[in-house]
This record gives C-alpha cells, structure tokens and sequence, in this order.
C-alpha cells in the first residue's frame, strides 16, 4: 500500500449534496420491512414460548415449532433486516454519489416483488413446504424470484454508483458493492449448488452458504450503513480511512473460508475443520480494525449518546458486534466448541449478531432518514428512547441468559451420567427468562414500529418533543 | 495497492471477487476432490427405500431437524449418549451420508441426537411418543405431533425412516435392533 494513498488521513464525514432524492424505493422498502419486524416478532414470542410450555398450540399443523421457526428465521432475515438494510442503501447510495437513483420505478418494483417473496414465504413454510436447508427453506420458485430481485436492486445501485459525481468513493461504497457481489455467488451456492450434491459435501455448501450469509450480506451491508451513520448522527468525521481499508479487505478475503467450523467434531475432515478454526480466528482483524475506527470516530464526542437515539443504537451496536464477533472465533476453538457446539449458547451468539448489531444499526438507520425523507420530525423522541431500553435490556437478557445456560448445558452434556432428560429440565427456568426477554425486545419493536409509523402517516409538527427530532431544523 | 479501489469501482469489484473465490474455491469445490468419502458409501449403506424416502420428507417438513442433530462427534461424551445398553456408539463418517439429500446433521440439540437411534424403539413407543412425548419422556419439550400418528402411512414412513439412521454400521454386538 503506498504511503501517499491516504497516511491516516481523516476523512471528512460525507457531505449531503445538494441533489433532490424522491426515496420512493426506500420509503417502501422500509415501510414494508418494519411491518414484518412487527409481524415476525408475534411469530418469535410464540416459539420463544413453546419451550416454556410445548403443548401450546400443539395440535395445529401450521402453528408447530417446526414450522414457525424456519418462518421466524427468514421473516427476520429477509423480511425485516435485509429489506431495512436494502432501504438504508437506496438512501445512502445516491446520497454518497451525489446523483439521483438510477431507476425508483426499478427500485419500486424490487420492493414489490420483495413482499411477493415474503408473502409466499409466509405461505410456504406454513404449509411445511421446506428445502430441508437452514437459511435456505425457502422453496425453488421463491429462490428464482429473491435471484431476479437482487438482480434488479444490483443493477440500480451499480448504475447510480457508476454515475457518481465524486470521483472518490466513501467506504460504505465498498461494502455495498461487496455485499450485492458476494451475495450474488454465496446465494447461488446455498440455494442451487446445494441441489447437485449429498451429504457431508452438501453440508459443506450448506454451511458456507449459512456463513456467510451472516458474513458477507448482513455484515458487510450493516458495515457501510453504520460507517454512513456514525459520522453523520455525530456529525464527526471518520476517524480512519486506511483504517477502513484494512477492515474492508481483510473481511473479503477472510470471511468465505470459515463454513466447516459449523461442523467441527462432526463427520467432515478434520484438515477442513482446521482451516475453518484459522480463518475464524482472523476474523479478529477485520472486526478490531471497524470497531476501532467506529469507538476512535467517537473519542470526545460521546456525551452524545445522550441526546441522540440513533447513536444509542449505532455505539451499542458496535459493543454487540465486538462481542458476538470476539465469542465466534473462540467457540470456533476446538476446546470451547466441545462444551458450547449445538447448545442454548449458538442462538444467544446468533441473535446478538443480527438482533443486537445489525438489527440496531438498521434502526438507527430508520431513525434518522424516516424524518429526512418525509420532511416531519419524529413522532416522539421519548418512545425512540424507550424503543432502545426495551429491545437493549430485553436483548441483553436474552442473550446472557442463554450464554450462561448454553455453557452450563454444555458441561452437562460432557459428563454422560447426566441423562439427556434431566439436561433439558435443566433448561427450562432459562428458557422462561429468554420469553420474558423476547416480550421486552417485542415492546420495544412495537415502539420503534409506532413510532415509525406514527411519523409517516400522522400530520407533521404535533408532536411536542418534535423540535429536537431534526438536527438544525434541517429535513434534508 | 488496495488504495486504487477508493476511485476505481471496477477496481473494487474485481479485487473484492478475485479475494473472495480463493477462499470460495478452496474451502467449496476441493475439498470433495481430495476427500474421496465424502462420496464413497460406507460398505453398509443402502440406498433408501421409497418409504424411508416419504417417512425422510416429513422429518424435513415438520422440522425435525432444527431440535435434532443427527452427528456423533468425536466427542467421548457423544459416542456414550449415543450409545445403548453399555456399548459406545461408533463415531460418524461422511461416507454414512452420502445418500443423505437434504442432510440432517443439523445445528441444535434441543433434544436428544438421532445418528444412531435407529433400532432403538419399536414402532409403539414411536407411536406413543408422537401422540405426547411427555407420556413416555416426563420434562420432555418435544411438541406433539398427533396429525402423524393419526395418518397410518405418514406414521409408518417416518418410523421406516427413523429405524435406518445409524444402521449402515452394524455396531451393537447383540443385534438387538428393534424394527
């Protein structure tokens, strides 16, 4: 890397241009997306409580946990967090770029066909129509059409960035252009590939697909959309440019290689597993050098959090993005992934990686452009701070509970005189915990989903705590 | 050189995919190339029956998979869980699964693993146990499936499926299979 590129130079937070944006597409994708984080969220507390009480709603085919669970796992994925993430970018993009969307009858169409996936994925998985694939439920039709989607949404995000009117590109640029590529080839794999082969070597594809959709689609998109807000929430420039150069490559070369740790122990070959177990470790890179350069962005400028829900949400996002990114490559270890491995402690690890950091980043994100792009202040700042202490408090106590259970069901499980029955009894008063956590995260869903929508279709300037909403009384 | 991508999207695309498929390449399309049993069939593997084919589909589209995980680990504790009536069960090995489409290792033991519960019950505790598994399994979380069990050939497949699991190694000295 030659010295004159950028010697830790400070890059200047990006400017708004002075471009009209219409957001048509964002504002539907957004829209939409928060009404399935309400709908699924109904789904998640009903399965949350069939493991407190299993008889619940136990003679109805459709409403067993068997179904619901794969409807909760991609109503979440796809219908909220990628639908939100999709939606930030239509708003970030042509603001970065300086230009107009390439095409909002093309970005209107994507949202269209995007609820037409959901819907029929509500049906299908309903119906028991299951691929047998995590992450990858969803049935062929509905795999053709998400492919067709994402074709329309990356060629209205390449051609607006490939008219940019700033030469240089910010580094949420990067990612979003990363993330449409890599999600292009890491979908196919998971859901076509995955078709021509059996066994241990589809597992293998299965488990590369299930990485890294994690890794090269939710990371990388949440990546830009924090490294577009934490400066501009902040109003401080970015802390590193090469900094993010460091995250940004380290991630593209790193992430693909880690799929086997899923299976480590487990009948695949051990030489995979351990390139697996390297590459997790290395995740440390990428994940320290965005971190830092999000906590150095924020040095003397913290006491903004007060204030500010949208860096509320941004800075405990980036805590929970260190933590959950700092207990993958240590439970990749084989000592740690033989107490933790398929225990209560992978979901507490996998929610506070979607929920507790890209989730808060996406809301963050509709934080603070609902207002810009319906040019009306927020409904009400007190019920966005109260979103935040709900799903933050029901976060954390979800996730704590089910380290600490998951753990202690681990150490049951290595001492085979422990009767697998008593190991789950065990569970139970964490899984009760975990439900009442799942109802605090649920409020606070239904508050930032009020709040929202209160926003969008309520008269402007009602609110009384609508004066601190918009930054300098500017809407744009 | 990376520095390049700052202004050049081509750039940033060819770099970000080129970095991408090393990893993609090697760690997808090898390592079946290398490891021969990940698609060579243990000496006692069958191939599926038709019913153990229908019975494999509804353990797939009730979701069995999301509670069950079907791998004994090279893990002591696993091969002793595993196991039955004081003989260890023998670990897995891809060779076991290679007509196994869609696999079911799964991720999740919220119940017990099922790689070597075939031959374990007989088709009335199965059916019993389907009915309401906290009758058979007091502090059990499994959910009731009685839509199953009230279908005779959906039951029959399923427990046709169930009894093949582990089976391709002929590892209880006893042979005390149930069927």
């Amino acid at each position: 890397m030659p010295e004159s590129s950028a010697a830790a130079q400070v890059v200047k937070a990006p400017v708004t241009p002075a471009t009209a944006h219409t957001d048509t597409t964002a504002k539907w994708f957004l829209v939409s997306a928060i009404s399935y984080f309400f709908i699924v969220g109904i789904i998640a507390l009903t399965i949350a409580a069939k493991f407190c009480w299993p008889e619940l709603l136990g003679t109805v085919p459709y409403l067993s946990y068997g179904r619901l669970r794969p409807l909760h796992v991609n109503g979440m994925l796809f219908g909220w967090l990628l639908a939100a993430d999709m939606g930030l970018t239509y708003y970030i993009v042509p603001r970065l770029c300086g230009v107009k969307l390439w095409s909002e009858k093309l970005g209107v169409a994507t949202a269209a066909l995007w609820n037409v996936i959901i819907l029929g994925a509500v049906v299908s998985l309903l119906a028991g129509w299951n691929q047998g694939f995590e992450y990858a439920e969803l049935p062929l039709p509905l795999d053709v059409l998400v492919v067709v989607a994402w074709i329309m949404y990356g060629i209205n995000i390449f051609a607006t960035i490939a008219r940019r009117k700033y030469q240089q590109m910010y580094v949420s640029l990067w990612y979003f252009m990363g993330t449409i590529l890599w999600t292009a080839f890491v979908y196919l794999v998971g859901n076509f590939a995955v078709e021509f082969a059996t066994g241990t070597n589809q597992a293998n594809l299965n488990w590369m697909y299930v990485h890294n959709a994690v890794g090269l689609i939710f990371t990388p998109i949440g990546l830009g959309i924090a490294y577009y807000f934490i400066p501009k929430s902040s109003n401080t420039p970015l802390h590193s440019h090469r900094l993010s150069m460091v995250g940004f490559w380290a991630l593209a070369f790193v992430y693909v290689w880690t799929g086997a740790h899923h299976m480590l122990h487990g009948p695949i070959s051990q030489w995979l597993q351990t390139i697996a177990i390297t590459f997790s470790v290395m995740l440390l890179i990428p994940v320290w050098a965005v971190v830092y350069n999000f906590f150095a962005t924020m040095k003397g400028e913290w006491h903004q959090l007060r204030e500010s829900v949208p860096l509320k949400f941004l800075m405990s996002g980036t805590v929970f993005y260190l933590l959950t990114c700092f207990q993958g490559p240590m439970h990749s270890l084989r000592s740690v992934n033989a107490i933790v491995s398929k225990t209560d402690w992978i979901p507490g690890h996998a929610h506070m990686a979607v929920l507790g950091a890209f989730s808060f980043f996406a809301i963050a994100g509709t934080y603070y452009i609902v207002p810009r792009m319906w040019r009306k202040p927020l409904y009400s700042d007190a019920l966005a701070n109260w979103s935040f202490w709900f799903i933050m408090m029901g976060g954390l106590g979800f996730f704590v509970t089910l380290w600490l259970g998951g753990f202690w069901q681990g150490w049951q499980w290595n001492n085979p005189a422990i009767p697998f029955i008593d190991t789950v009894v065990a569970l139970k008063p964490v899984w009760l915990v975990r439900f009442f956590s799942g109802c605090l995260i649920f409020a606070g869903i239904v508050a930032f989903a009020y709040n929202i929508m209160a926003t969008v279709i309520g008269s402007s300037g009602k609110s009384e705590t609508a004066a601190g909403a918009v930054v300098g009384g500017e809407y744009v | 050189m990376f520095s390049r991508a700052d202004n050049s999207a081509g750039f940033a695309v060819a770099a970000a995919l080129v970095l991408f498929f090393i990893g993609g390449v090697l760690t997808t399309i090898v390592p079946p190339l290398v490891d021969k049993s990940w698609s060579r069939p243990a000496p006692g593997l069958k191939p599926y029956t038709e019913i153990q084919l229908k019975g494999r589909a509804i353990y797939v589209r009730e979701g069995c998979w999301y509670c069950h995980t079907q791998q004994t680990r090279t893990l002591l504790a696993d091969t002793k869980r595993s196991g039955w009536r004081g003989v260890d069960s023998p670990i897995s090995t891809p060779d076991e699964f290679v007509y196994d489409n869609p696999h079911m290792f799964g991720t999740k033991r919220t119940g017990p693993d099922l790689s070597r519960v075939g031959g374990k019950y007989d088709t009335q505790w199965h059916r019993t146990h389907f009915r309401n598994p906290r009758d058979l399994v007091p502090g059990s979380v499994m959910p009731p499936f009685p839509w199953i069990v009230e279908k005779p050939e959906e039951f029959t497949a399923l427990v046709a499926y169930i009894q093949t699991l582990g089976r391709s190694k002929d590892w209880r000295p006893d042979k005390d299979y149930e069927r």
